[in-house]
């Protein structure tokens, strides 16, 4: 039995040369889509059906994409919703976030709730058993939870799903694009947002509690040398000691009292 | 292969250095000035009767709650000072004042009592004296994941910038704690709680994110906090956070990185751009955001929970067991690594279990088949970002240090003083790396395990 | 001798047809352009100069061959004088006798040759090869001593005219009748190889014939799938190997035990034309830890794969070293053939292994393999200042960095360069931030467009400025812009560091130094050396700086790779060693104790040998060191 997956992709930005490309996860999302046996992946866009990075996608093995022609910062979700709604894939994918606007994170929710449907955030596998999916949710540290939920779902993809493939320029350039044009409302409320650099955040001094200014002040120079503690000339138990000590300190492993 | 090349060169570090100079003074900043938002001032009444073993209770007339106190210690703001001095207002009016008000809430004495003891016991470890917000003028809620029943640093963070926004106008902190059966092992007092609400049910633990957006809607609607902050993790408080803003047909600011009552910066564009906005009511704040609280102690006074109920349509099959011999490189979280000066091998796969580290290693030992090939870090093999890692006897090729590039904690033992492994590491113990594995083995299981 | 008669008419008569039938599978390739007359008249050079160059590279294999090959073309064209058109003159028979003892003995030389049994050379239809070269000799000189009136003629049907005719069968089956299809196929295939070959320009060219040519990006399909993808010529050419072995010998990828052969991958090539082709037949070495007998393809079968004629690992393992290149005695084509599989496999199906994918999306996205910024390919020359031509609008040499401007140990190679440059007041300048990678590493790795992208976007660049040289310490760099940029319309003269440091050297720009008495090895880069024919210019400046240099086993146009080049590194095929270890050994034997490189890919490669090895130093380091000290 074929089922119906929509993967709902956007413009990544490289974080480097802020150069127009697929997105990390959205494109993560694609992979994992395509590793479902039987699926019928259909990828979907709102924005400029111009927009060579979309191209990247179509590379990867899916041969057409549906593109909900609208201003590219405008709202998405409503366009979206309605096409989905109309579609009724079994299985709406996409990655966590995107990487090349608000990055909100909050699409995916939208969606869920427009086609009141469940949502399952962070998987980084899905696998098909009847009506129902059962998926491994990515945690940190390699943790993974493994969860189920009945057909029809939303679904978000984060990072630490398996690598997209290789986009390929001759399916890229073969796939094609079909344009559908739809009204989407501007965005009024990010018009009175303002819009600078990021600003890169001072690295968190490690010596925060009972910190003198002092304390401080050595923390970061010490840091800004990159100078580390060299021990030399210990026996091993004192220099293992040492180790040992320095992981409890840093709380990477706890020591029973 | 995106990983930075290691570039070195004069005019670039002593750039860095002035960069990094300039950060040291950042940091300092917050504790040097009196930043009139988001710090605790000190209270010498307060510290006084903590002195003298007075109770705390008498001090509850925060100064904070009395703008107009005669001691001089009007808070000022002079953003909105200037606001008003130019005639603008600020872009948020700050709601309306919504004093909880305590008769609604019908106390539960059982619960009372474990309050007690729980903030006596506290009182009688923390020397710092209890705050208190008797009277708030409104409410920020504050939502921490307690993976593990424990506030981890980003949750610490979130209670903060909580802190930093009730704080900038009298207002209270809540945190809402879904403590699972077992309850918190740290205390929220000393995380920045005034008030705290508890959902304990065991239907609330592993991954029930219906059920706590539930739960927080219920919080909201019972206290009518001005903001609720979640910390921005995957799925915990990223996924429960949004949930909760769609619910309430809010537009959470995702990725914050900076709060202020009447602005908040977030990051977009794939993080290279921040946007400055008037703060919604449902905040998604990354780690680090703001500084936790320290050395100050609140009430955490236990709220009654609302009763909640939402039927879950994601079923939690449980952890998937992880081992972390088996954890994929990329997310292992700590890292004992073998290079060419790793002889015994039987050693090295005893010390990372005692450690309870993934194991890794450098390209020759998994081409010699010590290792398999999965576990190579470098350029060429996983780049790797545990939050510490151990080389034991890698010299540190430019195609190893590559992969490492992001660790912030790096412990290096190595027979060569000189090697580049031990220029990078944070600890470094120059010796025989064969001698060293059984003692820190040795170590490791009398210390983590107790035998 | 009317029966003999007979039996040469058949043989020829189904030579012929066997001819025909063989070319047939030719044509299932696609249409080349082929100047046939221009083939055919520059044969005899293409024979005897520039084929027999190779060949004589190994003089006893030369000795052997030109006896059979000789001695059979000369005895062949005799016979059917003396024996099919029974022309009767003494002179022809004497003739005739002596060649087909000329024969006789190559064919000696060739049964020596296989015994002891040698692994680079195949079994099967060539272990019969020695007998049926002296059935040949021997049949017809039994035949031919009643013609040269030194023995009685004798009757067919006696028992020497029997012996005669059975060994003349046996003969001219192999040498005539089946020759297209059996071991003597090379002689029938490579004489059409030579005479359409599909690089014609390589033919007596001073400087290697190396450049990859642009693939038509707009094509309907992308690169080789299919044996039916290949040009008809560069399938005939597959059919020209003669199984020698010599491509074996020198592919630093079979020596270090990575799944690749170069003869099996041409014979497979060879294999696939036919429908329901199989490798079990062929009788070599096979790809270093498979066995022969898994592969099957056809026509119009995908030729890569895993159970398909070659597997990916296989066609990934290869350095294009052009090693095999530079000894095939066929002068087939193994880095095209390979370069138009990967073409295929990374443009229409994205199937890249290893890391480099990642590296080909960080150059569609960042134009640097390692996503770096363009503004920070400087940042290691922060001190010295680089002039930047957009300011100077023209100079002398234009500096081209390179990807090493990226990395630490090559950041030292360019700091001497540029030193040295200053030193001999060269007015140079470099692109900056206007510096994309060449896409180099792109093309090896069959990401056409993303080459061409970056080849068209460079070029446009330099049209920019006026400069007489660009000056790149990179070989892949200098064969890129020299050979392969003039396609996209950027003519320059290219000069490796190197040479401008040797003519510097030379023309007194640089001053004299003192003996450095070091032992000293140089190690090649295929892309300087056997891409591009320089490998005297780096020797030079080693012994005007008087280090005792010493050569490696193999060096110069015969060097062996460092297991660099080809995005090797970035795919990383697993063998049982590292072609870098296979290297270093060579070099650990000359009891150098410095190896000089002239490459960053060198470089990285032989500092990640693990273990006592001598030191690895730039050709540049070792200038300046030597200057400094003077
Ligand atoms: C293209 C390319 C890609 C590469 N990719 C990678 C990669 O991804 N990952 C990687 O690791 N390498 C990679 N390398 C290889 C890299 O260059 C180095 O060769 C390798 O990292 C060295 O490994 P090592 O430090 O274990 O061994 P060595 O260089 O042999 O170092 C062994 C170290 O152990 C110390 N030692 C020896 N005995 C003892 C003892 N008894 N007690 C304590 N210390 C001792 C020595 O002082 C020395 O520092 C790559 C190389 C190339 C060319
Ligand atoms: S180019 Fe080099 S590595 Fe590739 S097959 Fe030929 S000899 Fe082997
Ligand atoms: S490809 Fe060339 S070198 Fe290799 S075996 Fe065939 S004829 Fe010999």
């Amino acid at each position: 039995m074929a089922i119906d997956v929509a993967v709902l992709v956007s413009v990544g930005r490289h974080p480097v040369s802020g150069r127009a490309r697929r997105a990390d996860a959205d494109a993560r999302a694609v992979e994992l889509a395509l590793s479902i046996a039987g699926a019928n992946v259909r990828l979907i866009h709102a924005g400029d059906p111009g927009e060579p990075a979309l191209r990247d996608y179509l590379g990867m093995g899916a041969n057409t994409m549906t593109v909900l022609r609208m201003a590219p910062e405008a709202d998405p979700v409503l366009p979206l919703s309605a096409h989905l709604s109309s579609m009724r894939p079994q299985i709406v994918l996409m990655g966590t976030r995107a990487e090349g606007g608000e990055d909100s994170g909050l699409v995916p929710y939208l969606v869920a709730q427009a086609l009141e449907v469940p949502l399952v955030p962070g998987i980084v596998s899905l696998s098909l058993a009847g009506e129902r999916a059962e998926m491994l949710q990515g945690l940190p540290r390699g943790r993974r939870r493994s969860l189920a939920a009945s057909l029809p779902l939303v679904a978000t993809v984060p990072v630490m799903a398996p690598a997209p493939r290789m986009s390929a320029f001759g399916l890229a350039r073969r796939g094609t694009i079909e344009v559908k044009d739809v009204t989407a409302a501007a965005d009024e409320a990010r018009a009175a947002w303002t819009e600078g650099p990021a600003r890169r955040r001072p690295k968190r001094i490690k010596v925060m509690k009972a910190a003198s200014a002092a304390d401080r002040v050595r923390a970061v120079t010490e840091m800004a040398a990159g100078k580390g503690k060299v021990l030399q000339n210990l026996p091993p138990d004192e220099a293992a000691k040492a180790i040992f000590d320095y992981l409890v300190a840093e709380g990477i492993v706890q020591a029973k009292p | 292969m995106s990983e930075e090349r290691i570039r070195r060169d004069p005019r670039a570090e002593r750039e860095t250095r002035r960069a990094r100079a300039v950060e040291a003074e950042e940091a300092l900043a917050p504790a040097a000035s009196e930043s009139p938002s988001g710090r605790i001032r000190r209270d010498p009444r307060a510290e006084r009767a903590a002195r003298t073993g007075r109770a705390a209770e008498p001090v509850a007339a925060q100064p904070s709650a009395v703008p107009e106190s005669e001691s001089g210690r009007v808070r000022r703001d002079p953003r909105a000072e200037r606001a008003s001095r130019t005639g603008r207002a600020t872009p948020v009016a700050p709601q309306p004042a919504t004093p909880v008000p305590s008769g609604r809430v019908r106390r539960d004495p059982r619960v009372d009592r474990t309050a007690q003891r729980q903030a006596t016991a506290a009182r009688a470890e923390a020397a710092a004296p209890v705050k208190t917000v008797a009277d708030p003028k409104f409410l920020i809620l504050a939502v921490p994941d307690l993976e593990d029943a424990r506030l981890s640093s980003h949750d610490k963070d979130v209670i903060g910038a909580a802190r930093g926004l009730a704080d900038a106008g009298g207002g209270a902190v809540v945190v809402l704690a879904f403590t699972g059966p077992e309850g918190v092992k740290d205390g929220l007092g000393e995380a920045g709680a005034d008030r705290m609400l508890r959902f304990a049910d065991a239907s609330f633990a592993g991954y029930a994110p219906e059920r706590r957006a539930a739960a927080v809607l219920a919080a909201i609607q019972a206290l009518n906090p001005q903001h609720v902050l979640f910390p921005d993790t995957g799925v915990v408080g990223g996924d429960v956070g949004r949930r909760v803003a769609v619910a309430l047909g809010d537009r959470a600011a995702s990725n914050v990185q900076r709060v202020a009552p009447d602005r908040i910066t977030r990051r977009g564009r794939g993080g290279r751009a921040d946007f400055a906005l008037a703060p919604p009511r449902v905040l998604l704040v990354a780690a680090e955001a703001a500084d936790p609280v320290i050395d100050e102690r609140y009430e955490a006074r236990e709220l009654p929970a609302p009763r909640t109920e939402a039927v879950p349509r994601v079923k939690d099959r449980g952890l998937a067991a992880t081992d972390p011999a088996t954890v994929p490189m990329a997310e292992a979280d700590f890292i004992v690594s073998a290079g060419n000066g790793v002889h015994d091998w039987d050693a090295f796969h005893r010390v990372a279990a005692a450690l309870g580290a993934s194991e890794g290693g450098s390209r020759p030992v998994c081409d010699a088949g010590h290792l398999p090939r999965h576990r190579q870090v470098g350029a060429s093999g996983t780049l790797v970002e545990p939050r510490c890692y151990v080389a034991l006897g890698i010299a540190g090729a430019p195609q190893h240090l590559q992969g490492i590039s992001k660790v912030e904690r790096v412990v290096a033992i190595n027979a060569d003083a000189h090697c580049d492994m031990v220029k990078r590491a944070d600890l470094a113990v120059v010796g025989d790396v064969q001698a060293l594995m059984p003692a820190l083995e040795r170590i490791a299981k009398e210390r983590r395990h107790g035998n | 001798m009317i029966p003999l008669q007979w039996l040469i008419g058949i043989c020829v008569v189904v030579g012929a047809v066997c001819a025909l039938w063989r070319a047939r599978r030719w044509f299932r390739g696609q249409p080349a352009k082929v100047d046939f007359v221009r083939g055919l008249m520059r044969y005899p050079r293409s024979y005897f100069v520039d084929l027999h160059h190779i060949v004589a590279r190994d003089p006893y294999t030369a000795r052997m061959h030109m006896m059979v090959a000789g001695g059979f073309t000369a005895a062949l064209l005799l016979t059917l004088a003396v024996h099919l058109f029974n022309i009767d003159s003494r002179v022809l028979a004497w003739l005739l006798l002596v060649f087909l003892a000329l024969m006789g003995v190559g064919a000696a030389f060739v049964a020596m040759r296989r015994s002891p049994k040698r692994a680079r050379l195949s079994a099967g239809g060539f272990s019969r090869l020695p007998w049926s070269l002296f059935a040949f000799a021997a049949a017809f000189f039994l035949a031919t001593l009643p013609k040269a009136g030194l023995v009685a003629s004798f009757a067919a049907l006696s028992v020497p005219g029997i012996v005669v005719l059975l060994l003349a069968a046996w003969g001219c089956a192999e040498m005539v009748a089946f020759l297209p299809l059996g071991p003597m196929k090379h002689s029938f295939a490579g004489a059409m190889h030579l005479i359409c070959h599909p690089r014609f320009a390589r033919l007596g060219a001073a400087r290697p014939d190396s450049g990859l040519k642009p693939l038509d990006l707009s094509a309907p399909k992308l690169g080789v799938e299919t044996p039916a993808d290949f040009k008809w010529n560069q399938l005939l050419g597959f059919d020209a190997c003669v199984q020698c072995g010599r491509c074996e010998v020198v592919c630093p990828a079979f020596a270090a035990e990575l799944p690749l052969n170069p003869k099996k991958l041409i014979q497979d090539l060879a294999r696939a034309v036919d429908p329901g082709g199989n490798d079990l037949a062929y009788a070599g070495s096979s790809y270093p830890g498979r066995s022969v007998g898994h592969a099957h393809g056809g026509p119009s079968q995908p030729i890569i794969g895993d159970g398909a004629m070659i597997h990916p690992d296989t066609l990934w393992s290869c350095t294009t070293c052009r090693a095999c290149v530079q000894e095939c005695p066929m002068m087939i084509e193994h880095v095209d053939a390979i370069i138009d599989l990967r073409r295929f496999q990374a443009l229409e199906k994205g199937a890249v292994p290893g890391k480099a994918p990642l590296v080909l999306a960080e150059l569609r996205a960042t134009d640097t393999q390692s996503g770096a910024a363009l503004a920070s390919r400087l940042d290691w020359a922060a001190d010295l200042s680089l002039p930047l031509i957009s300011t100077k609008g023209e100079c002398d040499v234009l500096l081209w960095l390179g990807e090493g401007a990226f990395d630490l140990r090559n950041q030292r190679t360019l700091r001497a360069l540029v030193r040295l440059m200053r030193h001999a007041k060269i007015d140079f300048a470099v692109l900056g931030e206007e510096e994309l990678d060449t896409g180099d590493l792109a093309r090896r790795l069959g990401d056409e467009a993303t080459f061409q992208d970056l080849a068209k976007r460079n070029a446009a660049t330099l049209a920019k400025y006026r400069f007489r040289r660009i000056v790149t310490a990179d070989p892949h760099v200098f064969h890129s812009l020299r050979n392969e940029y003039p396609a996209f319309g950027a003519r320059h003269e290219v000069l490796h560091h190197t040479m401008l440091l040797d003519e510097l050297m030379t023309n007194g720009a640089l001053p004299k130094t003192k003996a450095q008495p070091t032992k000293t090895t140089y190690h090649d880069p295929c892309y300087l050396g056997r891409y591009n024919g320089e490998i005297r210019a780096p020797r030079a400046i080693l012994d005007a700086i008087g280090v005792e240099r010493v050569e490696m086993e193999r060096s110069g146009m015969r060097s062996m790779c460092c297991g660099g080049g080809g995005g090797a590194p970035v795919t990383d095929i697993a063998g049982k060693k590292r072609i870098p270890d296979v290297r270093m050994e060579q070099a650990r034997e000359t009891g150098a104790a410095v190896v000089a490189v002239a490459c960053p890919n060198c470089a990285v490669m032989l500092e990640g040998v693990v273990g006592p090895r001598p030191e690895i130093f730039d050709v540049a380091e070792l200038l300046l060191q030597a200057v400094e000290a003077a």
